[in-house]
């Protein structure tokens, strides 16, 4: 099952190949069993619309096949859970959600103030 | 008006979805792409239309009679999609949309669309869709079709945006919406994110720029931008549309943009005939952030006044018009859906 999690760790989330986000970080990956050389992966989807679906399972049935043991894959989508924020791996909510919650920000004006500042310096 | 609130509609498409209008099996495709959302994401309590009623080509007289006659909306964008390389006529071509808007000149405005990659053609089609066909804004895609590849074009492109951007302020229009997020089939994604509005609102302080659709999924880095130019604004068109069937997801996009960007930077849009326009009007007027949301994370609540402004008082604005004195003409008094 380790070995399946680390190849599907490198197949990129469609929107975020450039920030280097891999399926198992955005939180997409459900379970993983194999049974007699045929694995079976249930993800979900970040959002039912998604037009890059198809080559998600794609490119997740791929690399699960090249794992010793797997001679089959197949990657099925669950509809009875919903995908949360919350399974964002932590370098991925680094990546997709660097504003911090407002609860946390006292000034909202201060900390454009200094995070522009940063951001200019930089 | 729904309730108490004048409703401006950024954006309804006329589509054309009739199967001899799209290229092969990639446009058949995107069309039952956009039927599939259509029919994920309508309420129990509204109607999902059968894919025959829905797959078919939308005439002018359609989306009048959804938006108008069967919703509390006042004004309305009519906007092209140029998806040349999926569909014969782009999906949406800009001449049905003049024809759309000129049904009801003093509440339909028609919002022109060029492919900026084609140059002096591309800037003689500005000034035809201003001087012959009324355009107030334009609308740009970011990621063009043609020729069987996907042209990526960058909103902070000085040899490829902005002599478009001056030509529209050469013709006396200010408003410009982009597409972002939200890839139209199997685009470059980098291509739909908004990182280069930052260049684009800094060179044109003068231009108001739409981001559509909030850049989603990027809604973080729509903030961001937001917040550093008061010359870019968000719309939630087909955003809200996720606020029944996905009531938390919609509620932290809305507290987040509320938050950090506030409500005058938030325009309402329908995507009419992809959504019925009514069952959003109405949810987004009943709409509340979950109290836990609001505690847990601080958003702050979605109020009446914000639900004003963002429904119709902020594109009034953005298009020059007197909000109370266009309420008086134009408002219809609500139909208590």
């Amino acid at each position: 099952m380790e070995e399946i999690r680390r190849a599907l760790a490198q197949v990129y989330d469609p929107c975020c190949a450039e920030k280097g986000i891999s399926v198992v970080d955005m939180g997409l990956l459900r379970s993983i069993a194999v049974t007699d050389g045929r694995a079976r992966i249930e993800i979900l989807l970040t959002s039912g619309w998604c037009p890059f679906a198809a080559r998600v399972l794609d490119e997740m049935k791929l690399a699960a096949e090249t794992v010793a043991g797997v001679d089959t894959a197949e990657v099925e989508i669950v509809w009875d859970e919903a995908w949360t924020t919350d399974r964002l791996s932590a370098d991925a909510t680094k990546k997709l959600r660097f504003l911090p919650d407002p609860v946390a920000v006292t000034d909202r004006d201060a900390y454009l103030r200094q995070h522009a500042r940063t951001e200019e310096a930089s | 008006m729904i309730d108490d609130a004048f409703v401006f509609d950024g954006v309804a498409h006329p589509f054309n979805f009739d199967p001899k209008n799209a290229y092969g099996k990639p446009g058949e495709m995107f069309s039952n792409h956009l039927y599939a959302f259509h029919a994920t994401l309508t309420p129990d309590n509204a109607t999902t239309l059968p894919p025959e009623d829905f797959l078919r080509d939308w005439t002018p007289t359609d989306i009048r009679q959804m938006v108008y006659e069967e919703s509390d909306t006042d004004m309305l964008v009519a906007m092209p999609l140029p998806l040349t390389d999926l569909y014969r006529d782009g999906l949406s071509p800009w001449e049905e949309c003049a024809e759309l808007a000129s049904r009801d000149p003093e509440r339909t405005v028609f919002w022109g669309s060029v492919n900026p990659l084609e140059g002096r053609r591309a800037l003689d089609l500005m000034e035809r869709q201003v001087k012959e066909f009324g355009a107030k804004a334009f609308k740009f895609y970011n990621v063009r079709y043609d020729y069987g590849t996907p042209y990526p074009w960058r909103m902070d492109d000085p040899q490829i945006a902005f002599p478009v951007f001056e030509k529209a302020q050469e013709l006396g229009v200010n408003l410009i919406g982009v597409h972002k997020g939200v890839p139209l089939g199997p685009q470059p994604v980098e291509a739909t994110q908004t990182w280069d509005m930052d260049g684009a609102a800094a060179a044109f302080p003068d231009i108001n720029f739409v981001i559509f659709h909030v850049g989603l999924p990027f809604i973080d880095e729509t903030c961001w931008q937001l917040i550093r130019f008061p010359n870019l604004y968000a719309s939630i068109a087909a955003t809200v549309n996720f606020s029944v069937r996905a009531p938390r997801m919609f509620a932290e996009i809305i507290g987040k943009l509320l938050f950090w960007c506030g409500e005058d930077k938030i325009i309402w849009g329908s995507e009419a005939p992809l959504f019925h326009p009514q069952w959003a009007l109405r949810a987004f007027m009943d709409f509340q952030i979950p109290q836990d949301l609001c505690d847990g994370y601080g958003y702050p609540q979605l109020t009446d006044q914000a639900k004003k402004k963002i429904l119709g008082e902020n594109l009034l604005r953005l298009h020059g018009m007197d909000v109370e004195q266009t309420k008086s003409k134009l408002a219809r008094p609500p139909s208590g859906r």
